[in-house]
């Protein structure tokens, strides 16, 4: 077709690929550890940021479940209220930033080049760089609930003058560690965006990138743009701690407010950093077990920027009761339901591509279908509480947490890991286990449903998040609760089976390892040898 | 397949048993306000909206699954794009979007208007109690919660209460408007009352206002709703509301009271006076940090039982309390309480848990560190 | 111009017909796209403000 689009092949994928016309020019890969230590290769990279995110889960899990443990009923019958606020706060930055995120980036790193037909990341000592930050922050951060004083407990939000004048003195500890989990995403989402911009095999279009592609695009986008915000924010805090500054400090002059401005506009688009990628994934899924195309690609794209976009426009409906002058509250009321949207776009999207198709229901499709009714539950809480007036009321309960977990457990949690379903057969060569995944998937249904539903009436019946002890009439949500988070952490002990199992053996998987899948990856051997693409592929367009 | 079914049918049975379980004390109060009423109806139209679209949707969706199985041997049509669908699908949500913004800023401008307040109540946050000030009344009172720390630790049995009374009520008259003015002392508490759908956060270096109007008397509870520390869910907020005659009589009377206590600081205290004092003191103002027996909570909130700098020097303990430490968690409570109750806790302080210094703090005393 | 401006206009709704996005490719030059996207993302912001000011009022 048309001469004058996209597709820059011609210097860039030409050198890369004549530096890999064959296996023999790859020198020997040093043995054992250093091996990890000094892999530049994204497949390597991709199962470490793999590894790592899902040991943090286990990690954040058993935060959540000292939480739910003491929550279990009234009367504070196992920890102190101090180390039960560095547990929710502990809880919160482990599954944001050291299990969600990372679990995004390994699944880019791993897929990303594989889908657009590109050797390896453009970047990849860069890439190597990245991955080995991560450790060092979070081995850091986690050290500071052994300091004196104990960790981080003002909450992953960190709202001063709580994590400042008022805070443990490991909170100089706590800021280092962000600015090194930051640095790591910046130079992450750099290099995919490096990647995805040069290195698309000859022939692709930004129109013709699987979704996951252009998703992951714009979440690096979105990443660039914030993560500074962190950086400055927390420096901020670093300097009234350490500095004698009053950014925040209302007797010096400062102002407590600011910092919630600061910490939601980056907070705002970070929440769509962790569910952006994950529509990438379903929209994968679906059209594979539908046997169909995906409907209205070019809707779920504009989509996706949509929603990017308007995430800059609406941090403060996390401040509605700050006091904010009326025109304020308005303008954040209007553009948080425009939200609404693009989001509904998506999920009419994959029930249209879900209509007239031909659908079975492998385990990666169990959890892409899980995704769209629960996150859709997830989002219509997220209307009720974009209304600003009803929001008086629901602020701060549980009816938020009930919400904002609804997104990331069954939303973004389960996309990851209908992923890890979907793509464990390219990389391992072996089908995962139905029956185990089966049970994986319907004990944690049931666990994130008991968990997490009864969080809304509590939530109604007035809870405040965030306290160590209830009033009795909470008792019997409570219950539930905790009963369903127990549940739900077990069942994933499943996955760790599956993946493990899968790892070792199994039916063995051919290149194109599930019949409806059409994307590139699917083109090369299962499992997937280290090195792929060395001579771009010829892409064949589809129908978009 | 067929295990597949009998988990879903579990799961319909299980989500359909919900509504009939629901009672009441599932869902928003409706409240005893004006604005309560109004935001209470605001979340149920959503709800109900949320349902239906959630109905359309799922319906779609479970009966694409059903009918359309690889299994039952569909055969997968093959479009991808309806550009009419597409419009319709976008334009429907955008126009339910505006019909709900409609009546949601008509009551957001409602809940902004404080003006032609015929009270106004001070509001202020401080870790972890309440702080109430009638303005222009010359009435102030400090309010913590009063279910004792063995209910919490399961020594005693729980009481119909437990967490959500207090030691002083916030007193309201009904069918006035009253003018909230909320400022913390400390970090960012949040006051909130369901029954009246007030939440506001109380900021350090701000005063944001609010507003209700009570329509029954009774009493009314809520907690703090912002994350303020260790203590944050033991700060309840207990309101009594009372006719307007019974209200117009209490503000008398405590009007007298702080009058009485303001002439008792010239006389000479005894020490057992002091210290019957200084102990109610302590539980409702300080045990919050320091804890119940002064063990404290290092290292933000040091220990008072055997505090070597608080048995050697008097002055400075005495300094402490009434101007905290400046950068620390430790507020000045100068303003807070008065020389009686300075002088009170100061001698109970140092006198309790093991102390024993001795020392009495006379209220005269206090009265004159406070005059410099 | 007109035809860049609907192009927008389509993208911000989200919806466009296939053919003219091909249109749109193949002849539209990046720049002028870009332009009118971020000048009609500015109105739309101080739009969606100007309706929340009149409205506090």
């Amino acid at each position: 077709m048309a001469p004058k689009l996209p597709p820059h092949h011609p210097v860039e994928q030409s050198t890369s690929a004549v530096a890999g016309g064959n296996a023999a020019a790859h020198p020997e890969p040093p043995r054992g550890i250093l091996r990890w230590l000094l892999t530049t290769n994204h497949k390597e990279i991709g199962s470490l940021y793999l590894i790592f995110s899902l040991i943090m889960f286990f990690i954040g899990g058993i935060f959540a479940l000292v939480v739910r443990a003491e929550l279990f009923q009234p009367g504070m019958s196992l920890i102190r209220p101090e180390f039960f606020n560095q547990m929710t706060t502990m809880h919160g930055l482990i599954m944001v930033f050291a299990a969600v995120m990372p679990a995004f980036t390994g699944l880019a790193n791993w897929m990303i080049p594989l889908q657009i037909g590109a050797p390896d990341m453009a970047l990849p000592r860069l890439n190597n760089f990245s991955f080995w930050l991560l450790p060092v922050a979070f081995i850091l951060l986690l050290s500071t609930l052994l300091m004196p004083g104990g960790g981080p407990n003002f909450g992953w939000t960190f709202y001063a003058p709580l994590s400042t004048t008022y805070a443990p003195p490991s909170t100089t500890f706590f800021i280092l560690s962000l600015h090194i989990a930051g640095i790591s995403s910046i130079l992450g989402a750099i290099n995919i965006v490096a990647t995805i911009l040069n290195m698309r095999a000859p022939g692709m279009r930004m129109m013709d990138m699987p979704l996951f592609v252009w998703t992951w695009l714009i979440t690096a986008f979105l990443l660039i743009a914030v993560m500074p915000v962190l950086a400055g924010v927390i420096t901020m805090m670093l300097m009234d701690i350490n500095f004698g500054t009053h950014f925040f400090n209302a007797a010096g002059g400062g102002d407590p407010v600011l910092f919630q401005h600061l910490f939601w506009f980056f907070g705002h688009p970070e929440v769509y950093i962790m569910i952006l990628p994950a529509f990438g994934i379903v929209s994968a899924i679906i059209p594979t077990f539908a046997r169909k195309p995906l409907f209205g690609y070019a809707s779920m794209v504009y989509a996706t920027a949509s929603i990017a976009i308007l995430s800059f426009l609406v941090w403060a409906h996390h401040m509605f009761v700050v006091g904010l002058p009326l025109a304020a509250e308005l303008f954040f009321m209007y553009t948080t339901m425009l939200i609404a949207v693009p989001t509904g776009v998506k999920v009419f999207n994959w029930i249209t591509t879900l209509f007239r198709g031909s659908i079975s229901f492998e385990p990666p499709m169990l959890f892409a279908l899980a995704f769209v009714v629960l996150f859709t539950i997830g989002g219509l809480s997220g209307v009720m509480l974009a209304i600003a007036p009803a929001d008086f009321q629901y602020h701060d309960t549980y009816f938020v947490v009930a919400h904002f977990h609804y997104v990331l457990v069954p939303g973004a949690v389960f996309a990851i890991m209908a992923g890890v379903y979907y793509w464990l057969p390219k990389w391992t060569g072996h089908y995962p286990n139905v029956k185990l995944a089966q049970w994986h998937f319907w004990l944690s249904v049931v666990g994130v449903n008991l968990t997490f539903f009864p969080m809304h009436f509590s939530g109604l019946a007035g809870m405040p998040r965030r306290i160590p002890d209830y009033a009795l009439q909470f008792a019997d949500f409570n219950l539930v609760s905790s009963l369903g988070s127990f549940l739900f952490g077990a069942s994933q002990l499943v996955f760790v089976a599956v993946v493990i199992l899968c790892v070792r053996g199994g039916e063995k998987a051919p290149a194109k390892a599930w019949e409806g899948a059409v994307d590139l990856e699917w083109s090369v051997p299962s499992p997937a040898p280290l090195h792929t693409f060395e001579t771009p592929p010829t892409f064949q367009r589809q129908q978009h | 397949m067929r295990t597949m079914f009998v988990w879903m049918a579990g799961c319909l049975i299980g989500l359909a048993s919900l509504p009939a379980a629901i009672a009441s004390g599932w869902n928003m109060p409706v409240g005893v306000t004006e604005i309560s009423r109004e935001i209470y109806s605001l979340h149920m139209i959503i709800f109900w909206i949320c349902v239906a679209i959630g109905v359309v949707v799922f319906g779609v969706m479970f009966y694409s699954l059903f009918k359309f199985r690889h299994s039952r041997g569909a055969k997968s049509a093959n479009f991808h794009e309806n550009t009419t669908v597409e419009v319709i699908w976008t334009a429907v949500p955008l126009l339910i979007l505006v019909g709900m913004a409609v009546p949601a800023t008509a009551t957001l401008k409602k809940m902004y208007d404080t003006s032609d307040a015929e009270l106004d109540v001070m509001i202020v946050g401080q870790q972890f109690r309440w702080r109430y000030e009638y303005l222009g009344e010359d009435v102030a009172f400090t309010s913590s919660m009063s279910t004792p720390m063995a209910q919490v630790r399961g020594e005693e049995e729980k009481g119909e209460h437990y967490l959500l009374e207090v030691d002083n009520p916030l007193v309201l008259p009904i069918n006035r408007k009253v003018r909230f003015l909320m400022t913390s002392d400390d970090v960012i508490h949040s006051w909130w009352v369901p029954d009246f759908a007030v939440k506001q956060d109380t900021i350090p270096g701000f005063i944001n206002e609010n507003w209700t109007r009570i329509d029954e008397p009774g009493i009314y509870r809520g907690q703090c709703a912002e994350l303020c520390g260790m203590n944050h869910g033991f700060m309840p907020i207990v309101v009594h509301a009372m006719e307007e005659d019974d209200f117009d009589a209490w503000l008398v009377e405590r009007r007298e009271e702080a009058e009485q206590e303001a002439m008792g600081v010239d006389r000479d205290w005894e020490m057992d006076e002091l210290m019957e004092r200084g102990e109610g003191v302590y539980a409702s103002v300080c045990a919050s940090c320091h804890q119940d027996v002064g063990q404290g909570s290092p290292p933000v909130f040091p220990a008072l039982a055997g505090n070597q700098q608080l048995l050697d020097d008097p002055a400075w303990h005495l300094d402490v309390i009434i101007n905290g430490v400046s950068g620390a968690a430790m507020p000045a409570f100068r303003s807070t309480l008065n020389p009686v109750e300075i002088a009170a806790v100061t001698t109970w302080t140092r006198n309790a848990w093991g102390n024993d210094t001795g020392d009495v703090v006379q209220p005269a005393e206090v009265a004159e560190e406070l005059a410099q | 111009m007109w035809g860049v401006i609907k192009s927008v206009l389509a993208a911000f709704f989200g919806v466009q017909k296939e053919q003219r996005r091909r249109e749109d490719f193949e002849q539209g030059k990046p720049l002028a796209f870009i332009v009118v996207g971020l000048v009609m993302g500015l109105l739309f912001v101080v739009g969606v403000a100007a309706v929340a000011i009149t409205v506090a009022r």
